[in-house]
């Protein structure tokens, strides 16, 4: 947000590229010399190099959206931008720029004839004229869209260097770092591997054990044990499940106005269990977007359908039912298209897609298989919305069946309604001497005619079985209602106006690879996952490559349309995603091929020269080296001293939190109290994820309002102040001081600093490192030692109690030291 | 020069020059670069400077200070003077003025909606007669200082899409707010403080239930540290400012200082340019320890500013508290300070409560604008004071019994704006019989944003971000800058 912001965030990378240069204003002469010597060398490809222009400058007018289009124009389909027009020019004359009306009218002087038009704010670079005059110059070859064809398993390329690679990964990043002239880095040291992997594997550090092990085991294969002993560890699926919380719009509240608790939390456990268990990924995504629908369904199933009914819920009371019931159905259709297949489908709710050929009516289409949940668009079922699948105990099962059998025979017995017995202390409660109700009670009771005792009974049973069943565990799921909705265009998608009535369907662009069309739900999640679907594995290992090196091959993560980014290694997309199902979806050999490869294994040590030349590391000359999500820092954190919780699953939890916000926000109406002792420690995917006013311990998030694939990741002064002086962070660094004091060497501080530095780094201090972390503590010690009632202070807060037996001014120190090391750069970021 | 700095100079001139010859191919390249965000060239844009080519024009404001007034404060009682409305008193309004309009589900199913004419007095005030409300006697004071906009239209129906519409340019959550897309294309002025900080109170009474989503001030897509940063009226000004008990400034910075150098040391280790910036954050961290109490410390104000400013002025969190705070950020360059106050939803209990308001907002309000033009801030700060739309001509309820009032109302409402070039002391827009509809020239929700951002040199259609393959702007595809109400 201010001064000496972050440099190399995603978002302003393109900076420093060439077209920056060409925007930047040096003599057009100098750009278009380098522009055109290099283009000369490459010939032009349609899909890297023209389409993106086109679509970017163009189809805003000549493409998709029939209902935009100018002068009848279309120059996203091949036929028409090749063919003559009405008025009898030929837009692009393949191998003619000078017969193309596009040539002639991009380059324009006449201000009036100048494409793209002046008032559009859309301009052609020198460079971006040269390329499509070059192009249709070499014969103007059209391509589909390339990820919407069904990628081909492309053969390994040929390496000069026979060595590095480590596996079929390595192949792809090696050839095209040899052919722009580059190395890749040596293996990193085993201790900074050994936290890169463990934090990416489990999403926490090693510990000392852990560390001294893989330093000991000199077996070949040391590495891949850790590998495999972290794929099998149940912190796993807590580690992968945090993306999928961000991509399924996971919270534990409804959102808007009131706000109203959920209880998600069993589909949340359904997917860290699937994870852990390894499911493959067709059937994880079979089961989340139809397992109401498969032949007898587990309960498991229905619960993984709890995916789509994440999305927000509107309780405010002026609603249209019907109104928030399609916002629903649009949320979901929306969410699972770019989940799954990478496509921004909502844009073509309201018109044709404007880049990509979407129709409206194929949205409409997609939308229907959403559209048939048995559900009213309001908020029915405390606090939540049916249907909602009950999970009764064993006990409240057995406590129901009784209950419900007593009431029976009450009704069996005459029993019908308690009106009237209920009313009488009800309208002595409005008398004036509510003092004397237990009087007038007590002689109603006396004075109770059969009839009433009976009606009283069977209120009291009823009351007890409706608190039974309130207190059942409940979570929204997707279940179709018996008469089929019909699904209707709406214009400008808007709830209430109807247009033409349309049948299931997908979209006929992405429909290459079969012939049948899905009716359902669940054939719909089939066609997914359908093992020629171009999409969906391209799409969802760019997302791990994202994770584990923090960009995608395809860096526009969340569109794999025309607009969304060429990919950097477009082969190697292909042979991971024909991998991925070629090995069954199997998601933890995946994630073990990318660990293995010696491009993760690399050293993340950059040069001034690396710098220069990919400065966002995109071709991987070295290792990824990235700030960690904020719910993991608090997680390892945690973890260094000792205090995390390891429970799996339940319930969320909510850790300290400055007070009053919640009260802020709600004007007062909700309150947060921070639970105690140990749920002030479990990992942060546990955290209670409030919409309007989400947990403030963490950043770069998303706001759980709605599916989120890629998040942003800043660098700022908010940040800093979050772990340096956030209630957890502080505490973590008091306990983690009286973990290095307790098991340390009494008298030695250099031991005990050395302890604190190796557990958060996983490696020794330098010299010149230790002898700073040394003077900082024996300037904090003599700081403290002039001020003990400053050192109690810090040493109290947190609610765990201190240590009595150590020393406070010591500990003091100590925790100024640990709270140093928890803000190194090298511990908030995976190295 | 310090070290981080030399260090990033350097990358970056070896950037610059080492690019576009040897970097990964050009035509690769050029497909890989469509995301339209464009440094200056090659040097690294550092926060508190403006994307290459803005401002577009010459700026009239170098800040905006905007006075959100939340729930809809009623044109007809304030601004908008219909005394032709009294013969209509208890009157239907012809279907021939309501045209079919929306209602919302309170009104919608109200038997009678009868005409209610002002609650209040009108009176002329100013070189040009205009006319306020007596319930608004500072504003009266200072009103040949400010443009009132009579002709102000919107389309959402309901206080949250509508505040949404008004900050983002959409009704739906999720894009960037207008302060998001200032410091997104101007930067910020100090590097002490954050460029976007959001205040908010509300009304004592607590009468409206309108609550204060934090995506009204949320960066949408763009990257996060554009959001607007709240300074909150109770515990620390901003979340997390404050040292660990018994962690003093002193303890602090010496623990700064040596994270610094390990931090140094790795850096000169790994060659991240991400190091150095993190290097400066922590100390931009610190600074803010410093500069942001010292702003929200009112002790160093005169008796003379509590005067000004009102009695409600002293209590931490309230909207007088807020102004004075406003015109201290003003005071340091912060590009946009952005007040939300909420109380203005009177359905029932117009009668009482719009007193209260005006009471608890008025003088504030006014002595903001007094203030800056003394300290000579007002030509280079644009005020806008202003609800998320209007409230209707007709009585929401019985207007016999004791608790009436109005319902929400899209179709036109007035707001005003001051300083940095917005022409002082007129009113703008005409507005039929009821107060109901605009009959000439009207401003809609994307033509005020188109003016702000011109005021501060941006031409609306230019500021843009491409997301999700789309190229988004505050404005939509929409708006145009009211330029009769611009000197």
């Amino acid at each position: 947000m201010n001064a000496h912001s972050q440099n190399l965030e995603t978002e302003r990378a393109s900076q420093r590229f060439l077209p920056t240069i060409l925007r930047a204003g040096l003599t057009a002469f100098v750009l278009l010399s380098v522009v055109v010597s290099s283009e000369a060398e490459t010939e032009i490809q349609f899909n890297r190099d023209v389409r993106p222009i086109l679509s970017d400058k163009c189809f805003h007018c000549h493409g998709p959206d029939k209902s935009k289009r100018k002068a009848d124009l279309r120059l996203d389909h091949k036929e028409t931008a090749l063919g003559k027009s009405e008025s009898g020019k030929t837009a692009i004359a393949p191998g003619k720029p000078e017969a193309s009306e596009v040539v002639a009218r991009i380059t324009a002087a006449n201000e009036d004839d100048l494409m793209p038009p002046k008032k559009s704010g859309r301009t052609l670079s020198p460079q971006e004229i040269q390329t499509l005059t070059q192009w249709i110059k070499q014969g103007a070859k059209w391509e589909t869209h390339w990820s919407f064809q069904t990628p081909q398993r492309p053969a390994l390329p040929k390496t000069k260097d026979r060595h590095w690679a480590k596996n079929e990964i390595d192949h792809f990043i090696l050839a095209k770092l040899e052919s722009e002239k580059l190395k890749p880095s040596r293996e990193a040291s085993k201790e900074t591997l050994l936290r890169r992997v463990t934090l990416d594997l489990n999403g926490l550090p090693p510990t000392t054990e852990e560390l001294d092990n893989f330093l000991k085991d000199k077996s070949p294969n040391a590495y891949e044990k850790v590998v495999d002993r972290l794929l099998a560890s149940p912190r796993y699926g807590e580690r992968m499940v945090l993306e999928w919380l961000d991509a399924a719009r996971y919270a534990d509240s409804n959102g808007y106005q009131g706000d109203r608790v959920r209880t998600m939390w069993p589909w949340r456990d359904w997917v860290i269990d699937a994870m852990n268990k390894n499911m493959p990924f067709d059937q994880f995504t079979v089961e989340q977007l139809a397992g109401d629908l498969l032949p007898n369904p587990t309960t498991a199933q229905k619960i993984a359908t709890g995916f789509n009914r994440n999305h927000m819920l509107n309780g405010e009371g002026g609603r249209i039912p019907e109104e928030s019931r399609v916002d629903y159905v649009f949320d979901r259709t929306e969410t699972t298209a770019a989940v799954w297949l990478g496509v921004t489908l909502g844009c073509a709710r309201c018109h044709d897609h404007k880049y990509d050929s979407f129709k409206q009516k194929e949205y409409f289409q997609v939308s229907s298989f959403f559209n048939n949940v048995a559900e009213v668009g309001g908020v029915d079922n405390g606090g939540m919305a049916n249907p909602v699948l009950e999970m009764p105990t064993k006990k409240q099962t057995e406590e129901i069946a009784k209950l419900k059998m007593e009431i029976a025979a009450l009704e069996a017995q005459g029993g019908t309604n308690t009106l009237q017995i209920a009313d009488k202390p009800r309208a002595q409660k409005k008398g004036k001497k509510p003092a004397k109700q237990s009087g007038p009670v007590k002689t109603v009771d006396t004075v109770l005619s059969e009839p009433e005792k009976l009606a009283k009974k069977l209120e009291k049973a009823r009351n007890a079985l409706s608190n039974i069943e309130n207190s059942v565990l409940k979570t929204m799921v997707m279940k179709e209602q018996e008469n089929p909705r019909e699904t209707f265009i709406l214009a400008v998608g808007s709830y209430d106006k109807r247009l033409e009535k349309v049948t299931a369907g997908v979209p006929a662009s992405l429909n290459s690879f079969s012939k049948t069309i899905p009716t359902n739900r669940l054939e719909f999640a089939r066609w997914i996952v359908d093992p020629a679907n171009p999409l969906t594995p391209r799409v969802i290992v760019n997302r791990y490559w994202q994770q584990f090196f923090g960009v995608g091959i395809v860096k526009t993560s969340e569109d794999f349309g025309v607009q969304g980014e060429w990919p950097i290694h477009k082969e190697l997309l292909d042979w991971l995603a024909s991998e991925f199902v070629r090995s069954g979806w199997n998601v933890k050999a995946m994630h073990k091929l990318i660990v293995m490869s010696a491009t993760y294994r690399q050293s993340s040590k950059s040069t001034p020269e690396l710098n220069e030349r990919d400065p966002d590391n995109r071709l991987l000359a070295r290792g990824a080296r990235f700030r960690l999500p904020s719910a993991l820092l608090r997680d390892q954190a945690l973890a260094f001293s000792g205090l995390l919780n390891e429970k799996l699953g339940g319930p969320p939890v909510k850790p300290y939190q400055p007070p009053g916000l919640w009260e802020d926000m709600s004007l007062g109406k909700l309150s947060y109290k921070p639970d105690k002792g140990q749920d002030l420690y479990r990992r942060s995917l546990y955290v209670f994820w409030r919409r309007t006013i989400g947990p403030t311990m963490f950043f770069d998030t998303s706001a759980r309002q709605v599916c989120t694939v890629r998040l942003p990741r800043t660098n700022t002064p908010l940040h800093s102040l979050l772990t340096l002086n956030e209630t957890a962070y502080v505490e973590a660094a008091r306990v983690l001081a009286e973990r290095i004091m307790l098991e340390g060497e009494p008298t030695k501080p250099d031991e005990r600093i050395k302890r604190a530095f190796r557990l958060a780094t996983s490696r020794s201090p330098g010299s010149a490192e230790l002898s700073i972390l040394k003077k900082s503590f024996a300037r904090l010690t003599s700081q403290f030692q002039n001020n003990k009632e400053a050192a109690l202070q810090l040493v109290s807060i947190g609610d765990k109690p201190r240590d009595p037996k150590l020393d406070v001014v010591q500990l003091a120190a100590y925790t100024g030291v640990a709270n140093l090391i928890l803000n190194l750069d090298e511990v908030l970021n995976k190295e | 020069m310090n070290p981080q700095d030399q260090f990033k100079l350097l990358m970056t001139r070896r950037q610059f020059f080492g690019r576009s010859v040897t970097g990964i191919g050009a035509a690769a390249l050029a497909s890989i670069l469509n995301q339209d965000l464009f440094g200056a060239a090659g040097v690294v844009r550092k926060d508190s400077m403006p994307l290459p080519g803005l401002p577009h024009f010459a700026p009239k404001a170098k800040r905006i200070i905007y006075l959100m007034q939340s729930g809809a404060p009623s044109h007809i009682d304030l601004f908008n003077y219909k005394p032709g409305l009294e013969k209509y008193r208890g009157q239907e309004i012809p279907a021939s003025v309501t045209m079919g309009q929306r209602l919302t589900t309170m009104t919608g199913k109200q038997a009678n909606k009868s005409v209610l004419p002002s609650i209040t007095k009108f009176a002329q005030h100013g070189r040009n007669g205009t006319w306020i409300s007596d319930f608004l006697p500072h504003t009266a004071s200072i009103v040949d200082d400010i443009c009132i906009v009579k002709s102000m239209f919107t389309e959402a129906i309901n206080h949250a899409p509508a505040v949404t519409f008004f900050l983002t340019g959409s009704e739906m959550p999720g894009r960037p707010s207008m302060g998001s897309w200032l410091t997104y294309g101007l930067g910020c002025e100090n590097e002490n403080l954050p460029a976007f900080v959001v205040m908010t109170s509300r009304d004592k009474e607590n009468s409206c239930g309108q609550i204060f989503y934090d995506y009204y001030w949320g960066s949408g897509f763009l990257p996060s540290k554009y959001q607007g940063v709240k300074f909150r009226g109770e515990g620390d000004p901003v979340l997390y400012l404050s040292n660990p008990a018994g962690m003093s400034t002193s303890v602090r910075r010496g623990i700064l200082d040596d994270l610094a150098q390990l931090n140094e040391i790795k850096q000169k280790e790994m060659w991240d340019p991400e190091i150095a910036t993190r290097i400066s954050q922590y100390e931009m961290a610190y600074r803010m320890q410093a500069s942001v109490p010292e702003l929200s410390d009112l002790s160093t104000e005169p008796e003379s500013t509590f005067e000004a400013y009102g009695p409600e002025s002293r209590r931490p969190g309230s909207y007088a508290r807020n102004c004075i705070l406003a015109r201290r950020l003003a005071e340091k360059g912060v590009r946009f300070i952005h007040l939300l106050h909420a109380g203005w939803d009177q359905h029932k209990n117009l009668p009482t409560q719009l007193k209260i308001q005006c009471t608890d907002t008025d003088q504030p309000s006014a002595a903001l604008i007094k203030d800056l033009k003394q300290r000579g801030l007002l030509e280079d700060t644009l005020v806008v004071w202003g609800g998320e739309f209007g409230r209707t001509p007709f009585c929401q309820g019985d207007p016999a019994a004791k608790e009436f009032g109005r319902d929400h109302h899209p179709r036109c409402f007035s707001l005003w704006m001051a300083g940095a070039g917005v022409k002082p002391g007129i009113s703008f827009g005409e507005t039929d019989d009821y107060a109901h509809n605009v009959v000439k020239d009207p401003v809609h929700v994307h033509d005020l944003q188109a003016t702000i951002l011109g005021q501060m040199g941006i031409d609306h259609t230019k500021l843009t971000y491409k997301f999700q393959g789309r190229h988004f702007r505050l404005t939509d595809v929409h708006g145009k800058a009211v330029q009769e109400i611009l000197t």
